[in-house]
């Protein structure tokens, strides 16, 4: 079970080292990159170990964004470039052998430390002995065993300098991005999604137009287009997509070779076609990274649950309008876990779960918080994650209001059951996703 | 000179039936050689063998160093894009392209078609005023010099006639052999070219008879 | 000239060439894609046009008490009940429906009797909300009631000269009901003669409250069928019995599978007939043009190049077919939908990429054999023949 999660991750790797390899000096590379692999995941795990909490994490989230930037930078750049192919072209396709081992070592280190994030227990903690060594041996004998295919790999399919960064990038991105924790996915099409509203916010403020009164509903009905939770996705898959199809573009509009100065046509010919068909060659990487880049987004947008999430039960009111929930019914509801409820009247409908939380109080919360779109709640040891912004809020504070926490219901419990206000649910239900799924306006 | 082609014991038998014995041949480097025979004495399947349309059941057979037999499907297409130029007896000119079309059908399969150097060759061979013109529309010696235009334009360095002025007249058997000779002269390409004309075969440099798959006689028109 | 640009040039010139032929295919492939679309079409709107179909006859379930009283006669010959009335708790119905997984939308009716001058007349409890979404085909001359108002059925009004507006006291519950008379609703059924009242007003005055005698449901026929819907229903309530109101939901239902089956097994032969007419012409075109393919292999094409060459003109083929299937099917789907179902067939542009899918893969797989046959063929013997 726990091999199965690591294998998306290993196949990447798989694919990463021959690449490199061949791009790069060889053997060389793939010692270095196994060796990188094996720092990677050693020292990620003394992290996990001896510091803990979400310190392991954040800087290598904080990497990955930087690589990310990084990849932006080198295909503006591509693009910028493309037109002055000469001379520094060819500089570029052979690095010396040190810068060779650097990128080795630094893509192993990375590609070690996130495949081991997704071992991570989600308690925390360090991942046991058994797993640990046997993905550190895992990685380390696939880089090495690398090589052999690399050899197979035609000299023309081997991506040199930004196309190769860029199949590079995009592997990494797919380790991240199928660690929740390490996910830059959601959070860069969250943060457009934040732009884009404040930006029209600010917009309206600056223009001095008062939001509401001068405006027909259906006009309203297109601006507030502009703050559904698509918008924030596909601003944030144009963002994920961009630097690689620049990439793709500066390859694709490289100058034809000049061809003026060969007499004979058909030697002309040939020199063109073979141009053109190797310019084809080149895209493949670029491509390829593309489709990482598509599973890399998927993964971050459909994660393989792992959380306790159950699917929620649909609940009646008694006449009198109150929801009432046996403790100890079809489901035990003092197990220490989430169990979720959904309960619908008319054409309204409300989310909400029942915990114990450890300081032994049954509380009732909505599975929404006042910040996030509605997205729910899974979870995870002792805490819980929204998956919206994924942030884990410990069992200690669920049933406290504020930041991203479920926000309470009140409830009672009479004897031997749990009993809530089905109009209250409702309302708090409604007035807290009106507020964050910004379907209407602005909300101000 | 070095040789263009050099065959040894080259055979090719079609079941039972054998279309060439044990041959050895050798052509230098922009000859020009005629082959003679009547029909079913294994000169087409000679033609063919050096053109790499058909392959030879035994013995060598080398065009500018490469061993035929040695190539794959694709090799032997990649081999006569590049090598050889090929002129039939009926033309085989595609009926609904134009003659401009047809010569860059030969460069689109070579590499990328190129217009303007199309026009240039059929400028060459005399059909610069019929560029548009479907094969139907031309006749028949205008339609074989399209047919020469097309097998040179990819600049080969062999250039194979299967009976190329079988089906003209005397007048244009003239006009398409002295092209012939002006474009080898120009390009320097070796040619191959298969007859049972008497009087096509005084152009050559070397005439081969063959009978029965053999080869008979060999008579040397000029010196090299 | 760019490769790709030369490709299509040269493939649309033969097509053009082998016009007679081209159209013949075209016209095929035309075909069969329209009919794929226009089946699917129709079927679409149809199942659309059923569930509204449905939704017009109303309730397709009652749940009743399983003691229910026998009403002995109708209408004008209404002479009681026979039997202790039975009584059904809303409740327990809500709680049944959450857990059976049954989805629709219902009305309560408790049947009751109030006095109005001293005569009693029959009434109904109801909520008018839930009543007025079951029930579209009621007419209703005046308003529906608001709060505190009561609807009256059009053989009151000659009986007891009821009509909207009037203000009556009704007695023979708890109390006196002093209420207003906002409309009076025709059916030509049985409710002609019955006075709608609100239905907690009637429980209350009945001493009943929570309790009805009789749930009408309209379960979604797109839920599975039926029989099943109000078996699964069955099982989760004790002391009533779920029935099948009308036969209109369930025919309805088995006529649309039945329907639907027809259409695909029509569609499937279509495609086949059509593809098989594609894989004819098609190796009848190779077979002609086997000169010039064994030319263009002399010319150094290899066989890859052909397949190229060939595939791309079934392609080509395919996606001209499938655009004017599409067109042609929308217009066959409006007319058969208009004549046959008399309703309108929705323009669906999701159907297009079904149509060129459908068309462009019958092309391609019509093809497989002369292009394998492409791929094989020598040149000397193609080149040889004259």
């Amino acid at each position: 079970m726990t091999a199965l999660k690591v294998i998306p991750q290993l196949l990447c790797w798989a694919v990463l080292v021959p690449v490199m390899s061949r791009s790069l000096t060889g053997m060389a590379t793939a010692v270095t990159a196994a060796a990188g692999f094996v720092v990677g995941v050693a020292g990620e795990n003394l992290l996990l170990a001896y510091v803990g909490g979400e310190l392991p994490f954040r800087p290598l989230r904080g990497v990955c964004g930087v690589i990310f930037l990084l990849l932006w930078g080198a295909s503006v750049w591509a693009l910028y470039r493309r037109g002055s192919k000469g001379s520094d072209a060819e500089a570029v396709s052979s690095p010396g052998p040190l810068a060779a081992g650097l990128a080795a070592s630094a893509t192993g280190v990375l590609a070690g430390a996130l495949t081991l994030c997704r071992l991570a227990p989600l308690d925390g903690g360090a991942v046991r002995l058994v797993p640990y060594l046997s993905l550190a041996c895992a990685g380390a004998v696939l880089a090495l065993a690398a090589t052999f295919p690399a050899r197979y790999l035609p000299e023309r399919l081997a991506p040199r300098g930004i196309p190769l960064l860029a199949l590079v990038v995009s592997a990494l991105m797919v380790m991240a991005c199928s660690v929740q924790r390490l996910d830059i996915f959601s959070p860069l099409s969250m943060e457009v999604m934040k732009f884009i509203h404040d930006f029209v916010h600010q917009f309206f403020e600056s223009m001095l137009i008062p939001d509401h009164p001068f405006f027909r509903s259906d006009v309203w009905g297109y601006i507030g287009l502009l703050f559904s939770d698509k918008v924030g996705l596909w601003g944030g898959l144009a963002l994920w997509y961009l630097p690689v199809l620049f990439i793709a573009l500066a390859l694709r509009l490289e100058r034809l070779p000049s061809v003026a100065h060969i007499r004979q046509g058909a030697a002309r010919r040939k020199l063109l076609a073979s141009f053109i068909h190797e310019r084809r060659l080149r895209l493949v990487a670029p491509l390829f990274a593309l489709v990482l880049l598509t599973g890399a987004a998927y993964q971050s947008r459909f994660p393989a649950t792992e959380y306790w999430d159950p699917k929620p039960v649909e609940v009646t009111a008694t006449p009198a309008g109150q929801i009432v929930i046996p403790k100890k019914g079809e489901m035990d509801l003092e197990d220490g876990k989430l169990h979720k409820f959904s309960y619908s009247q008319g054409g309204r409908q409300a989310r909400f779960f029942v915990m114990l939380t450890p300081a032994g109080q049954l509380v009732t919360t909505l599975d929404a918080c006042a910040i996030c779109q509605p997205e729910g709640y899974g979870q995870a040891g002792n805490a819980v994650i929204c998956y919206y912004c994924k942030t884990l809020i410990p069992l200690e504070t669920v049933g406290k209001p504020g930041g991203c926490n479920p926000v309470p219901v009140p409830c009672s419990v009479k004897g031997d059951a749990v009993v809530i206000d089905a109009m209250t649910l409702l309302n708090t239900w409604e007035s807290t996703v009106q507020v964050t799924a910004h379907g209407k306006g602005m909300g101000k | 000179m070095a040789a263009i082609i050099e065959t040894s014991g080259l055979t090719r038998s079609y079941g039972d039936i054998c279309a060439l014995k044990p041959l050895d041949l050798c052509v230098p480097e922009g000859e020009w050689l005629t082959v003679m025979g009547h029909s079913g004495s294994g000169k087409s399947t000679l033609l063919n063998l050096l053109g790499g349309l058909d392959r030879p059941t035994g013995g060598s057979i080398q065009v500018r160093g490469t061993d035929l037999a040695s190539l794959s499907e694709d090799g032997l297409a990649r081999f006569r894009r590049d090598c050889v130029g090929i002129i039939f007896q009926q033309h085989h000119l595609i009926p609904y392209l134009t003659a401009l079309e047809n010569v860059m059908m030969s460069q689109y399969f070579h590499s990328v078609p190129d217009e303007a150097e199309a026009r240039h060759a059929l400028e060459r061979v005399g059909l610069g005023h019929r560029l548009k013109n479907r094969p139907g529309e031309l006749s028949g010696g205008e339609q074989q010099r399209v047919c020469i235009a097309r097998a040179i334009i990819n600049s080969p360095r062999l250039l194979l006639g299967d009976e190329p002025t079988g089906n003209l007249d005397h007048k244009s058997t003239t006009m398409v052999m002295e092209l012939l000779r002006e474009l080898r002269d120009e390009d320097r390409f070796s040619i191959v070219m298969v007859t049972h004309n008497q009087e096509v075969a005084a152009w050559g440099d070397r005439t081969i008879h063959m009978d029965d798959g053999c080869l008979v006689r060999e008579e040397r028109i000029k010196a090299c | 000239m760019n490769k790709r640009r030369w490709l299509a040039h040269i493939v649309f010139r033969a097509l053009v060439h082998r016009r007679g032929r081209t159209l013949l295919l075209l016209a095929v492939l035309t075909l069969a894609s329209s009919l794929a679309t226009a089946l699917g079409l129709v079927s679409a709107s149809m199942r659309a046009r059923v569930a509204e179909e449905t939704r017009k006859y109303g309730a397709n379930l009652v749940v009743v008490p399983e003691s229910a009283r026998v009403e002995v006669g109708s209408g004008g010959l209404h002479f009681g009940a026979i039997g202790e009335p039975a009584y059904l708790s809303q409740e327990q119905f809500l709680t049944a429906l959450a857990k059976s997984g049954v989805k629709g939308d219902y009305s309560f009716h408790l049947e009751g009797a109030l006095t109005l001058k001293g005569v009693e007349i029959p009434c109904e409890g109801v909520d008018f909300a839930q009543v007025r979404r079951l029930s579209p085909w009621w007419q209703v001359d005046g308003d529906w009631p608001r709060e505190g108002e009561v609807l009256g059925g059009g053989d009151l009004t000659p009986r007891h000269h009821v009509h909207p507006g009037d203000l009556f006291e009704f007695g023979g519950g708890k109390g006196v009901v002093r209420t207003r008379v906002s409309g009076v609703v025709t059916t030509g059924g049985d409710e002609d003669d019955t006075l709608f009242i609100d239905l907690k007003e009637l429980q209350e005055q009945m001493g009943r409250p929570g309790q009805v005698s009789e749930v009408r449901l309209l379960a979604d026929p797109g839920n599975g069928s039926l029989k099943d819907q109000a078996a699964l229903l069955q099982r989760h309530l004790s002391g009533a019995v779920v029935k099948e109101l009308r036969q209109v939901g369930r025919t309805s239902e088995d006529l649309l599978g039945k329907v639907q089956l027809l259409m695909l097994l029509v569609t499937a032969v279509v495609l086949v007939t059509a593809g098989s007419s594609v894989a004819g012409t098609m190796s009848t075109t190779v077979l002609e043009r086997g000169k010039e393919i064994g030319l263009m292999k002399a010319m150094g094409g290899s066989r890859w190049d052909l397949l190229k060459i060939f595939s791309a003109e079934a392609l080509l083929l395919g996606v001209g077919a499938g655009v004017g299937g599409f067109l042609l099917g929308v217009v066959i789907a409006k007319f058969v939908a208009h004549s046959v179902f008399a309703a309108d067939a929705a323009l669906r542009l999701e159907f297009l990429p079904v149509a060129v899918g459908v068309s462009m893969l019958l092309a391609l797989a019509g093809s497989v054999g002369p292009l394998l046959s492409v791929f094989r063929l020598d040149p000397v013997q193609s080149l040889r023949g004259e």
